[in-house]
């Protein structure tokens, strides 16, 4: 008896561990979106179902924040949600893995709709392959107007001098490929791919390479600091730091420690083998796209749009503050009243569609910012920019 | 009656399968010459009704999963796929609509899988000629042939264990055997970002990985090989660092002069008490270029510019190391204290007669003593931080950076440096090389170091 009980024991066990695999999947709509992005999300599949009562959808949330969507997508597609947000970036990889379904429903209005800019970000050889969702994952400078004056804040140069005169740093994360680039496509610098889809690279031509020698003396410089700007920027700005690179994701905490003083404008230029050159940036624009394995594409495609709508997006204006990539809701008055999303729409006149990067490229660029952060001067600029171009177009 | 099948089957294992299965096929009557083709026939013939229909039963099985299932995959294994996935445009529905490609990793998955199965049959297969051929030699001697009501009987008697293992086995290979094989075969595979389903197709690419990984790409060897050597450094490091500081604090406490000894021992305990990867995470804050540490450092006058705990290679590694044995010395100190005490007190006190010092009895009594006995956890302590993925990670997430490496940092150990090929880089291929070297070095040096240790070679001297 005592057997037959520990077998029925290790059987149900051994069932209840492979019964999992056998549940059907339900037909319905999976979207993921950013865990701060839930509540509204769900709101607007109300209003979806409201709008369409044609359209029957049984939608289920995932909570998968933009930066993750590609890993999270490619760990399993099949499984992977059939609407789902994505930074910009991820959209060279996603495409190159056939993730994403082109979007060809209506798509002259959603391209008259939004911003040139974003629905350059969202196409790759003349196929829209998403929605643009918001325009505000750039960056641009964050600053004190109490120690630096406007006149001062157009040139890097200024800025050190103001910051080091009131004792002050200027802080800007160079060792992070995002940040690091703005000199180099400020000073032309392309990243591209070529005909296999592979990264390419010219920072380490002559012009990259004065520009590596400009971030050399900017990390030399005393008012200098590097460092996680998500916590130092809305802790520190007025009291340490006079000036900082960041997006708009700060606003609010920097807002509010910086009072009357708070202000933002567009990147500085700085002085690069004697002239003055204007530091860029990438554009970042958060998409919505539809996965290319989706059961139901219309209802996934009518999904996603109305998500990017002009409707929602001033919906995500209002209560994320999240900037829009359609243009009448980006030429609101409430938008444009918003310090920081002005200063980053001054910045995308000098701003580079992110969709050519793929994920080599980063970490070599953070080794470079690292070094020089480091003061390791071991190797020339120009042997450490060959190795990190190296790097970035292997294989 | 066991002794005399165990007797048997043991005479039978060494005749070899085919020997045994020629032989049975020459001896056999007709309805056990028939089981070699259709399964059960040789027992239903024989009466054992419920017994050949459940062999049938399973072939039949076998037939319907492999031509409605598992065959799509088998016949696609040699290239893993050769159609991508179709897009024909649709100008009713306005879309491309699609047609789903081979899937290179799902024909890898599965085939592994079903060779799995077939093999599992196979086994099936031979345990139905074995039973056919028992009930013709019994039918012969004239004995009663087992009925399956027997047979159950059977299963949850002496051949319990059968019964007992059958479903967890089955799980070690689902959840286990087959993932670890599958991983192993992505090495030889060019699955990486360029090759990514559902979109596109990965093939087999022999030996590429492994070449490219020992000189054949200067840039990725060179990484390998830098990181490598870091990675035996550390783990060299970090076990022994933790093992002798850890053994002299246990010894510290244990000491006859010292109070409290309880107290102390629990104070050191109270640090495992907090989840290793909180600590770790909020030492990597604390050491931060512009962390609580650095910030007290500079307002007390005592630096004027941050301290790189983090961020510059010396040091950051240095940080590694002293951080690892904060988290590290309490559980040496635990298992040392009790293999101290263990120690025959009369060893030391004939030394201290003889006039020895302190030290000498260190060196001459408690080290190989202690050797002697936690050899083996040094080994497995050694492994364990070589795949130290944890204080690492949480750390520096393997930085400082550096443009010489390919996507690597400096205390990037390959563990690290594994994940980041994988979860940014999507090189799975790569990766799963690496992993394979991993373990071949850590199950090599540990056999290795086992076997020639005291521990396993002169187990019967241990007192």
């Amino acid at each position: 008896m005592k057997k037959l009980l520990s077998l029925a024991l290790v059987l149900s066990l051994a069932l209840t561990m492979a019964l999992p695999a056998f549940a059907a999947a339900p037909a319905k709509l999976k979207v993921w979106g950013a865990q701060d992005d839930q509540a509204i999300l769900q709101e607007m599949v109300e209003s979806f179902k409201a709008a369409h009562p044609d359209v029957a959808v049984e939608v289920e949330f995932g909570v998968v924040g933009e930066p993750d969507a590609k890993t999270k997508y490619l760990e399993d597609p099949a499984a992977a949600a059939d609407v789902f947000a994505f930074a910009g970036d991820q959209l060279m990889d996603l495409v190159a893995a056939g993730a994403l379904y082109e979007v060809t429903l209506n798509r002259e209005a959603i391209e008259a709709a939004n911003s040139p800019g974003s629905i350059e970000a969202a196409t790759i050889n003349g196929t829209l392959y998403a929605y643009p969702m918001t325009a505000d994952n750039g960056y641009f400078l964050y600053y004190d107007k109490s120690v630096i004056s406007e006149e001062q804040v157009k040139t890097l140069d200024g800025i050190l001098e103001a910051a080091n005169a009131a004792g002050q740093k200027v802080m800007m994360d160079v060792s992070n490929g995002w940040y690091i680039a703005s000199f180099f496509l400020g000073a032309g610098g392309k990243l591209g791919l070529d005909a296999e889809g592979n990264q390419t690279c010219d920072f380490n031509n002559e012009r990259g390479v004065a520009a590596g020698e400009a971030i050399k003396a900017f990390t030399a410089n005393d008012a200098f600091m590097t460092g996680d700007v998500n916590t130092m920027l809305p802790g520190s700005m007025g009291d340490t730091i006079a000036a900082g690179v960041a997006g708009t994701w700060l606003a609010e905490g920097i807002q509010a420690k910086l009072g009357d003083n708070y202000a933002a404008t567009k990147l500085p230029t700085f002085t690069m083998a004697g002239e003055q050159v204007q530091m860029a940036s990438f554009a970042g624009y958060k998409l919505m796209g539809v996965n290319s394995l989706t059961e139901y594409p219309e209802e996934a495609m009518a999904l996603a749009e109305w998500f990017t709508n002009e409707e929602n997006q001033i919906k995500r204006f209002e209560t994320r503050a999240l900037g829009p990539a359609n243009s009448n809701a980006a030429a609101s008055e409430a938008v444009k009243a918003n310090v920081a999303l002005g200063a980053l729409a001054e910045q995308s006149a000098f701003a580079v569609p992110e969709k050519d990067v793929r994920g080599n490229y980063w970490t070599p660029a953070e080794a470079f910012g690292t070094t020089m952060e480091a003061k390791d001067y071991s190797k020339d600029v120009k042997t450490l920019l060959d190795e990190m171009v190296a790097a970035i177009t292997a294989k | 009656m066991t002794g005399l099948t165990a007797a048997r089957r043991k005479a039978k294992a060494r005749k070899g399968i085919f020997r045994e299965l020629y032989e049975t096929f020459r001896d056999g009557d007709a309805g056990t010459r028939l089981s070699f083709l259709v399964m059960g026939f040789g027992s239903l013939v024989k009466g054992q009704v419920i017994k050949g229909l459940l062999y049938l039963a399973s072939q039949a099985l076998l037939v319907w999963y492999l031509a409605g299932f598992a065959w799509q995959y088998l016949r696609k294994l040699g290239t893993l796929g050769d159609v991508g996935m179709q897009r024909v445009w649709s100008e009713e529905r306005q879309i491309f609509v699609r047609t789903p490609g081979d899937n290179s990793l799902l024909i890898l998955l599965f085939s592994v899988l079903s060779i799995m199965v077939v093999l599992g049959f196979l086994a099936l297969w031979r345990a139905n000629i074995r039973s056919a051929y028992r009930a013709q030699r019994l039918k012969q001697q004239g004995k009663r042939l087992p009925t399956f009501a027997d047979d159950i009987k059977s299963m949850l008697d002496e051949r319990f264990h059968l019964s007992m293992l059958t479903m967890p086995s089955l799980m070690v290979v689902a959840f286990t055997l087959l993932p670890t094989i599958f991983m192993i075969l992505l090495a030889f595979t060019n699955f990486d970002q360029a090759h990514q389903p559902p979109g596109n197709m990965f093939t087999w690419v022999g030996l590429d990985n492994f070449r490219n990984l020992f000189g054949g790409h200067p840039l990725i060897a060179n990484t390998f090989g830098k990181v490598f050597g870091w990675t035996m450094a550390w783990a060299v490091l970090a076990t022994f660092t933790n093992y002798l500081l850890g053994m002299v604090v246990a010894i510290m406490i244990n000491n006859k002069g010292i109070k409290l000894k309880a107290m102390w021992r629990t104070i050191f305990v109270v640090t495992i008490a907090v989840p290793q990867f909180v600590s770790l995470m909020l030492m990597s804050q604390i050491l931060h270029d512009q962390g609580p540490l650095n910030a007290l450092l500079k307002q007390f006058g005592f630096i004027e510019q941050s301290i790189p705990f983090l961020t510059d290679t010396a040091t950051a590694r240095l940080t590694i190391l002293v951080v690892n044995l904060w988290v590290g010395i309490p559980y040496t100190m635990l298992i040392t204290s009790g293999i101290l005490m263990n120690i025959p007190k009369d060893l030391y006190e004939s030394a201290s007669i003889d006039g020895a010092s302190p030290a000498r009895m260190f060196f001459s009594i408690t080290l190989p003593y202690m050797l002697f006995v936690t050899t083996p956890y040094l080994i497995t302590a050694f492994v364990g931080n070589i795949n130290n993925f944890n204080v690492i990670f949480l750390l520096t997430r393997g930085g400082p950076m550096v443009t010489e490496y390919y996507q690597a940092g400096k205390t990037d150990l390959l563990v690290t440096w594994l994940y980041r090929l994988t979860v940014d880089r999507q090189d799975y291929s790569l990766a799963s090389t690496i992993g394979i070297f991993v373990f071949v070095i850590s199950a090599g040096l540990s056999l290795l170091v086992f076997n020639l240790s005291g521990s396993s070679r002169r187990e019967e001297e241990f007192q």
